[in-house]
């Protein structure tokens, strides 16, 4: 006898997986590309190598221990982790005035143009756009030889790159276009009356920022944070090529370990600001469903 | 006579010599390849660095005997041996360093071969035929190309007294000055050199606690750390680096890069350096094109072009003799192209036991 509760339910599952595949492509990528090969990333974390350069399964801990015994490995993780959050928070404030005005005070065919100027460095390559600001901030760079040139200071400065402060300028300049393309996204659909009229009802300008315009942009916000402040994790060209000995990130360490065929520590070590990464999306996702039910109230 | 026609009257006879050289050897060749059994033709997949070659030369071979290539660049050896090791057989030729190669023979990814097999090797220095590192009983384990010790190179103008150690390296006075390759296991073996080390790649935990001391000492002075040679000749050129590591040739760079004056120098306790040479890999599909590419690429008027477009000693003596002929001995000697022995004195580059704590020890020196 067909039980009429599973007889019910069938017609509902097969429509269900039918209206479900245009999610297989997505669903194959996802398994091939991320899936898989985290798995791989994993059992490689808890495996070591051997001298002779092989990745050999003997399951272990010892990468993970390593990260979190050496000192070295903590503090720079925690100062890539300021790094990200300095850009981010840099990006923010930068990014969202400039989206603020475009949205509010440019017509649509200008704001197309700006934008359009906005994404224009990604056409070019960013190795070179990294190299380009070596020849800016250097010794005799375009930096030095203006402020030289307004007698400002009287001899090339040094200070401008191969630190941590150019890494965070250079990392602000690579970052800031996804800043401003997501707080502009945000901003196209704020209806800017909505200022007006906390400010006739007696809201101060910064009132009216505060509890009108930012709680309706938040997810705008939270998304701008996690385009920039994610990758900044895994971050090692620009550390590499304006960061000199002293701007070392998480990832240049990393890299080192690849470069010697340390597949295991490398991959316990990524694993880490891979759990972290995860960790953080959490949090912000959290905040996007706040966010959600705020949107809709 | 001015540099630029120099240059290109030189340029132009090297040209004109390694086409008519090539062409009596290709001539050759490619007439023994169509008479024999079987054509051997096609493109075979060589993964090597870009002054292996240069193209002038590979379309020439490609008229002549209808071998193409099909190149993936490289950037250093253990990428060279992490690829090789994924996909075996689609690669048909690998370049690779000293310790390298037996590494990639050990692994049973390359083979070796008959090297007197092949008529141009009689081109090459004797002693490039009989490196011990790269004798096995099946055979010989590359076909030797160039090498170079790395060496310091420095700006007379701001580094003084001249130096004659890795010691310069550590001195206050150069705080920020200086620019080494982007290498951390070659980077620690210099500091082991320093320390007297004998062998940098295989050293105990004291050694290794040595190097760290003299690398502590080194990272102060470091401006950055080049990710390419073309990086540390634009800072000797800019003056922004006063000192630099580098291969033969860094002060030809910099002064055809505008640059001033640099000076040269081995340090007196010895140096790390690399030599070269093509591995044919094991299986590869295109297996049976190697020896006959290699037949014509290798022929005296190439390697004596390549050295003057790339400027570092190879083991070519048949190139020696026609770079001598045509007014480049100077350039060629200055590079210790005929002391191919000095490679013996050199710690040569490869993996060893203490690979990943050299790694660590750079990481716990330039890490935060």
């Amino acid at each position: 006898m067909v039980d009429p509760i599973q007889a019910s339910h069938q017609p509902r599952a097969r429509s269900n997986l039918t209206r479900g595949w245009p999610f297989l492509p997505a669903g194959v990528v996802l398994l091939v590309l991320f899936l898989l090969p985290m798995t791989v990333m994993v059992a490689f974390s808890l495996w070591r190598t051997n001298s002779d350069l092989d990745v050999v399964p003997d399951w272990t801990l010892d990468n993970y221990i390593y990260f979190f015994s050496e000192g070295t490995y903590v503090r720079t993780f925690l100062k890539t982790l300021i790094m990200a959050a300095a850009v981010t928070a840099a990006g923010i404030a930068t990014a969202l005035p400039f989206a603020y005005f475009l949205v509010r005070y440019v017509g649509q065919r200008w704001q197309r143009i700006v934008l359009l100027a906005v994404i224009v460095p990604f056409w070019t390559s960013y190795l070179l756009r990294a190299y380009a600001w070596q020849a800016i901030l250097g010794e005799k760079g375009a930096l030095n030889q203006f402020l030289m040139g307004i007698g400002l200071i009287d001899e090339p400065s040094r200070l401008f790159v191969y630190n941590d402060l150019s890494v965070w300028l250079v990392l602000l300049y690579v970052y800031f276009p996804f800043a401003a393309l997501a707080l502009y996204t945000a901003l196209e659909k704020f209806d800017f009356n909505q200022l007006n009229a906390a400010q006739d009802l007696g809201a101060r300008p910064d009132q009216a920022f505060r509890r009108i315009l930012l709680p309706q942009i938040r997810p705008g916000v939270i998304t701008a944070c996690i385009f920039v402040f994610v990758p900044i994790l895994g971050e090692f060209l620009t550390p590499t090529l304006v960061g000199g000995a002293q701007g070392a990130l998480i990832a240049n360490l990393i890299i080192n370990f690849f470069r010697g065929l340390q597949y295991t520590t490398m991959a316990a070590f990524s694993f880490v600001i891979a759990g972290f990464v995860i960790v953080v999306l959490v949090i912000f996702r959290r905040y996007l469903r706040v966010e959600d039910v705020v949107a809709r109230g | 006579m001015n540099d630029w026609y120099r240059d290109v009257s030189r340029r132009r006879f090297l040209q004109v010599s390694a086409v008519a050289g090539a062409a009596v050897a290709l001539g050759g060749v490619a007439a023994a390849c169509t008479t024999g059994a079987s054509k051997k033709t096609g493109t075979f997949n060589w993964m090597t660095w870009s002054d292996h070659y240069y193209d002038t030369q590979l379309d020439e071979i490609k008229k002549a005997a209808d071998i193409g290539t099909n190149i993936s660049e490289l950037a250093d050896n253990a990428e060279g041996f992490a690829k090789l090791k994924e996909v075996t057989g689609q690669l048909d030729m690998l370049s690779g360093d000293a310790l390298w190669v037996p590494k990639n023979f050990d692994e049973g990814l390359v083979e070796a071969f008959d090297i007197n097999s092949l008529a141009v090797s009689k081109q090459l220095y004797s002693i490039a035929r009989e490196f011990e590192i790269w004798t096995k009983p099946a055979g010989y384990l590359g076909y030797p190309f160039g090498w170079s010790p790395i060496q310091i190179a420095y700006n007379p103008k701001f580094v003084s007294p001249a130096p004659d150690s890795w010691e310069v390296l550590l001195d206050p006075k150069y705080k920020g000055r200086i620019v080494v390759e982007n290498q951390p296991v070659e980077v620690v073996a210099y500091m082991a050199k320093l320390a007297g080390i004998k062998d940098p790649y295989n050293m105990t935990d004291a050694e290794l606690a040595q190097a760290k001391e003299a690398l502590l000492r080194l990272k102060p002075n470091i401006l950055k750390f080049a990710q390419q040679n073309t990086d540390t000749v634009a800072a000797l050129v800019s003056e922004e680096a006063w000192l630099a590591t580098s291969n033969l040739g860094a002060e030809d760079r910099v002064k055809d890069a505008g640059g001033s004056d640099v000076v040269t120098f081995i340090p007196k306790e010895g140096t790390i350096g690399w030599m070269d040479a093509e591995m044919i890999v094991k299986g590869g599909k295109n297996h049976d094109l190697i020896m006959p590419f290699l037949e014509l690429a290798e022929q005296k008027e190439y390697i004596a072009e390549n050295f003057i477009k790339y400027g570092r000693p190879l083991f070519n003596e048949g190139a020696y003799k026609i770079l001598v002929d045509k007014g480049e001995q100077e350039r060629a000697d200055r590079y210790l192209y005929n002391k191919p022995e000095t490679v013996l004195t050199m710690t040569l580059k490869g993996p060893g036991v203490s690979t990943d704590a050299a790694i660590r020890v750079f990481n716990e020196v330039f890490g935060a």
